[in-house]
């Protein structure tokens, strides 16, 4: 089986985009990724774009906007995980043999859609009490704190570790470093988190372009970065109440990913991982197995997590810092470690990285832990 | 429990009500392997099993966890406090939390459904709906 080459990336600004829409972000990072590659636009043989409240054939959209008509295409919704899903039903159209250059875009018009809290569907029965996002992450955080002693002081060092990351990427949404004063002084979202442990409603899109063997050997550019693995899962039904401060899907998920690149959790350099809210990234890397269960509160005191740390944990300013176009950030995310593994990271460069791994989880469901999660494990 | 404004469920196929103010959540028991789930499932995620029967759960669980929501949609006033209640049939229900201080609560303290008015339907006629309020000690 062929291997999948991440040859070209693109991205937008992430941030307000007033005078733009999903279709106008989506063509622009498209056209950075084909610049970057290096290729003529009639080389890509299919599309997957991943987009969540941007409506019916926003796809479609995006290639007529480029010129590119006929190609097949699939718009992919998976909740926050939907731009790394369409990463991942590319790499398999190259991987079956059916396509040997493929597009995958993602994109969102966040600011458009709606302000405030994200809830789950209205039809589900937890929506229908009241749940949002924040909430039930404001509830995870708070049994975190319980189980292992967490402090709020602690969990506020991830946003300003994470806005300190991006106050040095010039694409990310926040450009201001914070204090964990600032975090401890910012409006109440649902107790104990507070606006800066939110990531914001953000506009942007991201594009990667991606090549079997044989495109690499006729159009490859020496940059091109290895996928070597893309793996998605979805939540289990809860047999039994199950702990909400360990993440069973993200584990596994990770798993198979790590067993497709023939590596384990201590071989990765850095990773970019669902910061949705601070807690997040606590039960994301923790669930990754790069950090054990109920130490990464304290392994952030430490500084590991920094850039320049044992191991770097969103570079990028992460979606708190970068920001969150839900279909935008999966791709974004692959983004970030082309360019960390390329040596293109600019002041952010983590020195020597090799592997990175990037993760989203989105969606919420009644009965089930999560709803759609992918890692993606990318090798120089 | 209250009584007052019991009528229509606001979610019929999880919330039974009756008319003497009283109520349970319902979920589905696997006749197979006992496993019990919330809301109701048309199979069984431990055993594959369709042979299920809806049952009532017991009204009264621990609190696994809580927050207060302090930013939502238009449709809640803020702030209310929600929590996650676990259930002696291996079930956890997200509810409201009514009846209490945020300050006062503690993850473990035994709650119990009250069922109670809770919004209306579109016609803007009243809605039962259910919340947890801290068991009465002694
Ligand atoms: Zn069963």
């Amino acid at each position: 089986m062929t291997d999948v080459h991440v040859v070209g990336v693109g991205m937008t600004r992430f941030g307000k985009h007033p005078d733009s829409d999903a279709t106008d972000l989506g063509a622009a990072a498209f056209l950075e990724a084909i610049a970057d590659a290096g290729i003529d636009p009639r080389l890509v043989e299919s599309a997957y774009v991943g987009h969540v409240f941007q409506g019916m054939v926003t796809g479609q959209r995006i290639l007529a906007q480029v010129g590119l008509a006929g190609l097949p295409l699939s718009n992919v919704e998976n909740a926050c995980s939907s731009g790394a899903t369409a990463i991942r039903e590319a790499s398999l159209a190259i991987r079956a043999g059916e396509n040997d250059v493929v597009v995958a875009i993602g994109t969102e018009h966040l600011t458009s859609k709606f302000a405030g809290a994200l809830t789950p569907d209205p039809s589900d029965p937890e929506a229908a009490v009241g749940a949002t996002m924040p909430g039930v992450y404001a509830m995870r955080a708070r049994r975190y704190m319980e189980e292992f002693g967490m402090t709020r002081e602690q969990l506020a060092l991830i946003p300003v570790k994470n806005k300190s990351n991006a106050a040095q990427n010039p694409l990310a949404h926040f450009r201001k470093e914070i204090t964990v004063e600032d975090v401890l002084e910012s409006r109440a979202i649902a107790d104990p988190l507070r606006l800066h442990d939110c990531s914001p409603v953000t506009d942007g899109s991201a594009a990667v372009i991606l090549m079997s063997d044989t495109a690499m050997k006729k159009y490859g550019n020496g940059r091109a970065i290895r996928l070597a693995a893309s793996t998605l899962r979805s939540g289990s039904v809860d047999v039994e109440p199950t702990s909400m401060t360990y993440e069973p899907l993200t584990w596994l998920t990770a798993k198979e990913a790590y067993d497709k690149a023939g590596i384990g959790p201590e071989d990765v350099d850095f990773a970019e991982v669902h910061d949705c809210f601070s807690i997040a990234e606590v039960l994301r890397v923790e669930g990754l197995g790069l950090f054990e269960q109920g130490s990464y509160p304290w392994a952030v005191e430490r500084g590991e997590a920094n850039i320049g740390g044992r191991l770097p944990i969103n570079p990028s300013g992460g979606l708190i810092g970068k920001g969150h176009p839900l279909g935008g950030t999966g791709v974004a995310q692959v983004v970030e470690l082309v360019r960390q593994l390329r040596g293109e990271a600019g002041v952010r460069q983590i020195e020597g990285a090799r592997i990175g791994v990037a993760h989203c989880r989105g969606g919420k469901a009644v009965g089930i832990e999560g709803a759609a999660c992918t890692v993606q494990i990318l090798v120089r | 429990m209250s009584g007052s404004g019991v009528g229509v469920s606001f979610r019929p196929g999880e919330l039974e009500v009756r008319p003497d103010g009283t109520g349970n959540l319902l979920g589905s028991r696997c006749r197979a392997c006992g496993a019990h789930f919330f809301p109701v499932r048309e199979a069984c995620a431990g055993c594959l099993s369709q042979d299920l029967e809806t049952v009532a759960f017991s009204t009264e669980g621990i609190l696994y966890t809580y927050t207060v929501v302090r930013q939502s949609i238009p449709a809640f006033e803020v702030p209310y406090i929600l929590g996650y209640v676990d259930f002696p049939e291996g079930v956890r229900i997200m509810g409201q939390i009514a009846g209490i201080e945020p300050g006062d609560i503690t993850i473990g303290m035994p709650m119990v459904l009250s069922i109670e008015p809770f919004g209306t339907d579109d016609d803007g006629n009243p809605l039962t709906g259910y919340r947890f309020r801290p068991r009465e000690t002694n």
